[in-house]
């Protein structure tokens, strides 16, 4: 059967370029191990040749993906899940990682690139490291395969057609040879999802996902080193790449960040979200074993471990690749992937590489290098080692936590060997979890990041200790000056605040003091400087955030007051320091805008408006808005506003008529007089004839009294223009009454009156919610500076390996 | 006793401290009727919102309050002091985390999960 206007061409295209990258990467793989095993150097160049032929291929899937993307041929299931006609050319990017495949092939092309590199630039490592490069190539391709042998799945495929699923065969519509024409959901996509289009999302995955595939290559030279018995020597090549890998997940994790501050609407930048923390972790671990590899680089003292960290922080990679597309954080998470029954092969992925290496790495324990002498405690190796250690123990913690739904699944009640009577459930106070257990993490990694640099290798002289003194003392000025001026309480923040403005002006102080400015140190300088900036940021605009909308209505005990403030349209409402207007709302293609108007006493004024998407197909989303100065970010985000009642916002209600003579008065709503005054009459014109009316302004004079006395005039207008009526209606704001003059009545002197009462329950309104950020901008920056420090410090060391090489 | 053993003694103390500060941190899953057993303390309860009962926000208070029924099919009255999530009856499950007074469960946290937000195969495109 030929259906029409199908592009099966390229879903065979697609799919004989992932049998290909599997072929070949299996194949390459199998050709290194054979040259490491007899030496044979033809085989080596098999090798290459097969993997170069993998890094093609999957090129080439990425190519095809794009095309069906960018052609919106919505026959296949991943261009209708995840696109729409209507989505600007920037987000097609988006759309191309939203999906576990695409993101799978994201993270697959990153690792091939970086392997492509590795055959030219490995020289005698190439068969150890690109033996490991390409098996985890194999692994992750046939996670693209989409293939089943008997009734198991292996893998995804891109290249579905949405008549192939298997939900949809042997459907009659699978039998239409024009189904593509014949049926209109054909002719557009699901779309991508809203939150995603923002441009972070753009550039966060591929950043965060190359920052992923960096980590395979420490991985893979461990191994490598582990395999021919070199236990040492493998950390120099190493090093550049695991500085990259810092450097670049570490931009990306922040990206994640800035995606989260500006599109989603929890209220910051952070939330210890699972899936965050699976990114943060690898990230955490691949620092401290960068430390460990240049104490092994210097002082072959720390094999074991080093080795450990770096198989470590892969390990920590695919576990959280498991926890992010297993769907076993299904319950904890609200941005996890869906399960697409792909766990079991996640699973055998992530053993495969655990297990091997970790048994290599106990056989060959034994042989490690003994340091005969412990290292000296004013030793840069020894600090190096406890600040690694202590990077450990953070990851661990975080590790452990995000791992709740993992031991539940173990150990819970409907796990594997039901030991709890309770599934636990992740903490209830994230933030104040995580934060509580991580800072005297950070307060050691701090102090460590002030004082290591000025320790030597070996041994230190001890006057490193006055060159200290002028940044120590500065630094408790300085974060007392902090303190006192932000109001912190918190004992722990206020040291924090002083250990981290210590590292900053220490390595500052170092770097221009003794170092003199060399710029051979200016990368490691600004790396360490921006990291503790990072934690510093946090600290202050986390630490110091503040809710400016408050609710303090009493409901209850149970009820703690609320951080979301109601704002009626017009209404001003005081958030100190700033009084807020709802001014109204207004649609802008899918988003309807909320205009906010803050203004302070200083008579300055800003606007925000926070907006709410509009998505039928996938739900509407909030997202925030945030005026930004130099020393704080007022952050703010609609919480509830009623858009399906819109149009139907009339705040006048319970309608009533009234008939009366001119001096007449008569109740109305219980506990008002209306008392008639006068008429006037103006500009009446007549036809000729004078039976029909030309044009005719009457304004009728009234007073609306209060029964407990007082009363406001009111003057209602009604007038004709040829055959056109209109009426200016007459409102007491006060009272809440708006009175149309409607009609003459035929009798001399009646007139015909409509009346209504403001419901005030049913006046517009929204929710927010507004907060403060101070310093939010110190975070910005470090993670910038902590980011190009560790692509400079790399380029650095690989130009003076270059130059010592030349030397030699 | 060598400083590396002293290091692993700390390093020992300090997971254990922080594998019980998790547990403690950590709330459970329970139904309706296991939180009625132990009132006031706090655990996570998974249910749906029943759409036929009402559901209120008012908004002087910023009280939410709708019906929910949890896995064993329990209907509870619950009390949410939040406001209403947007797009709160479209949810297909709602994670509710809080504790059971004598007549109702307060919930001080609710994640929902929209079968639709992510592509989950579900909803595909050609049912004429």
């Amino acid at each position: 059967m030929n259906y029409i206007g199908e592009h099966t061409f390229y879903a065979d295209l697609g799919r004989l370029f992932v049998s290909l990258a599997v072929v070949a990467s299996l194949f390459s793989a199998l050709a290194y191990a054979w040259n490491i095993r007899t030496g044979d150097e033809s085989w080596k160049r098999v090798g290459r040749g097969a993997f170069r032929v993998h890094a093609l291929a999957v090129l080439g899937v990425v190519v095809v993906l794009f095309t069906l993307l960018f052609n919106h041929w919505f026959e296949f299931n991943y261009v209708w899940h995840h696109s729409s006609t209507d989505l600007p050319l920037q987000f097609i990017a988006s759309c191309f990682w939203e999906g576990q495949e695409g993101s799978f092939l994201l993270w697959a092309v990153w690792q091939a690139l970086i392997g492509w590199l590795l055959t030219l630039w490995a020289k005698e490592w190439e068969s150890g490291v690109l033996l490991t490069v390409s098996s985890v190539q194999f692994f992750l391709s046939t996670m693209l395969l989409g293939i089943y042998v008997g009734s198991l799945k292996i893998g995804s495929s891109p290249f579905v057609l949405v008549r192939e699923l298997p939900e949809n065969i042997g459907l009659p519509w699978v039998q239409m040879v024009d189904y593509l024409q014949a049926l209109p959901a054909f002719a557009e996509g699901n779309g991508l999802n809203p939150l995603l289009m923002n441009g972070w999302m753009v550039i966060h995955p591929p950043t965060l996902f190359l920052g992923f595939a960096l980590t395979v290559v420490p991985f893979a030279y461990a191994i490598a080193g582990l395999i021919r018995g070199i236990y040492s020597d493998w950390v120099k090549p190493a090093l550049p790449w695991v500085f990259t890998g810092v450097g670049v997940l570490g931009i990306g994790v922040l990206m994640g960040g800035a995606w989260a501050y500006e599109a989603l609407s929890f209220g910051g930048f952070w939330a210890w979200d699972p899936v965050e923390n699976a990114s943060l972790v690898p990230w955490i671990t691949l620092v401290a074993a960068g430390h460990l590899m240049m104490v092994e680089k210097h002082k072959k003292s720390a094999t074991g471990i080093t080795l450990f960290m770096t198989l470590l922080t892969f390990w920590l990679v695919l576990y959280s690749s498991f926890l992010t597309r297993s769907g076993v954080l299904g319950d904890s998470s609200v941005h996890s992937f869906v399960d697409l029954g792909l766990s079991g092969q996640l699973l055998l992925f992530f053993g495969f590489f655990v297990v091997f290496p970790a048994f290599l790495l106990l056989v060959r324990w034994k042989q490690f290098p003994k340091n005969a002498s412990e290292e000296l405690l004013n030793s840069r190796e020894f600090w190096m080692f406890i600040g690694s250690v202590t990077l450990l123990l953070s990851a661990a913690q975080i590790t452990f936590s995000t791992s709740l739904p993992v031991i539940n699944k173990l150990i819970g009640p409907e796990g594997w060997i039901p030991l709890l009577s309770a599934g636990l459930a992740p903490p209830i106070e994230a933030n104040a979890h995580y934060n509580g257990l991580q800072m005297p993490f950070a307060l050691i990694v701090s102090v460590l990041v002030a004082v290591g640099p000025y320790l030597a290798w070996r041994s230190t002289p001890p006057h490193f200790l006055k060159r200290l003194i002028p940044s120590f003392l500065l630094s408790l000025l300085l974060g007392g000056l902090i303190a006192w001026g932000l109001r912190m309480s918190h004992p722990m923040h206020i040291v924090l605040v002083a250990t981290t403005l210590f590292a900053t002006l220490s390595n500052l102080d170092l770097w221009l003091r003794h170092w003199r400015g060399n710029s051979r140190h200016l990368g490691m300088t600004t790396a360490h400087v921006g990291f503790v900036l990072v934690l510093l940021g946090a600290l202050i605009s986390q630490g110091k955030k503040e809710h400016i909308s408050v609710n303090q209505t009493f409901i209850h005990k149970d009820f703690p007051s609320n951080e979301n403030m109601v704002l009626e349209k017009g209404d001003t409402t005081s958030m100190y320091p700033y009084w807020v207007v709802w001014t109204g709302e207004r649609t802008e293609g899918k988003n309807i805008h909320y205009d906010l108007t803050f203004i302070t006493s200083e008579d300055s004024v800003f606007h925000l408006s926070p907006f709410i998407q509009i998505n039928e197909r996938m739900g509407n989303v909030p997202e925030p808005s945030t005026k930004h100065y130099w020393n704080k970010d007022i952050y703010t985000h609609v919480t509830y506003a009623d858009i399906r009642a819109e149009g139907n916002t009339d705040e006048w209600q319970r309608p009533i008529e009234a008939t009366l003579k001119s001096g007449e008065e008569a109740i109305v709503y219980d506990e008002f007089m209306l008392q008639m005054d006068t008429l006037e009459v103006h500009d009446a014109q007549f036809t000729a004839d004078g039976s029909a009316i030309l044009s005719l302004n009457m304004q009728l004079h009234m007073r609306l009294k209060h029964m407990a006395g007082g009363e406001t005039p009111l003057i209602a207008r009604y007038s004709i223009r040829g055959d056109q009526v209109s009426f200016e209606d007459a409102i007491a704001e006060k009272e809440g009454i708006k009175v149309r003059f409607a009609a003459v009545e035929n009798e001399e002197g009646t007139f015909k009156l409509q009346l209504w009462r403001r419901d005030d329950s049913n006046k517009p309104f929204i929710l927010i919610q507004a907060i403060v950020f101070p310093f939010i901008n110190v975070l910005w920056l470090g993670s910038l500076l902590m980011g190009f420090g560790s692509l400079l410090a790399v380029v650095q060391r690989l130009r003076r390996d270059k130059e010592k090489a030349r030397r030699a | 006793m060598k400083r590396n053993h002293i290091v692993s003694l700390v390093v020992i103390v300090v997971l254990m401290v922080v594998f019980l500060a998790t547990f403690q941190d950590a709330s459970t899953y329970n139904t309706f009727l296991q939180a009625e057993k132990q009132k006031k303390e706090t655990c996570t309860v998974i249910g749906t919102l029943v759409l036929t009962d009402s559901i209120v926000f008012q908004r002087e208070t910023l009280l939410l309050r709708f019906t929910a029924k949890d896995k064993e099919g329990e209907v509870r009255t619950v009390y949410y002091n939040k406001p209403k999530p947007i797009d709160f009856e479209r949810s297909e499950e709602i994670t509710m985390t809080g504790y059971a007074n004598d007549t109702a469960f307060i919930a001080q946290e609710i994640l929902m999960k929209c079968p639709s937000k992510y592509a989950d195969g579900k909803n595909t495109p050609a049912t004429p």
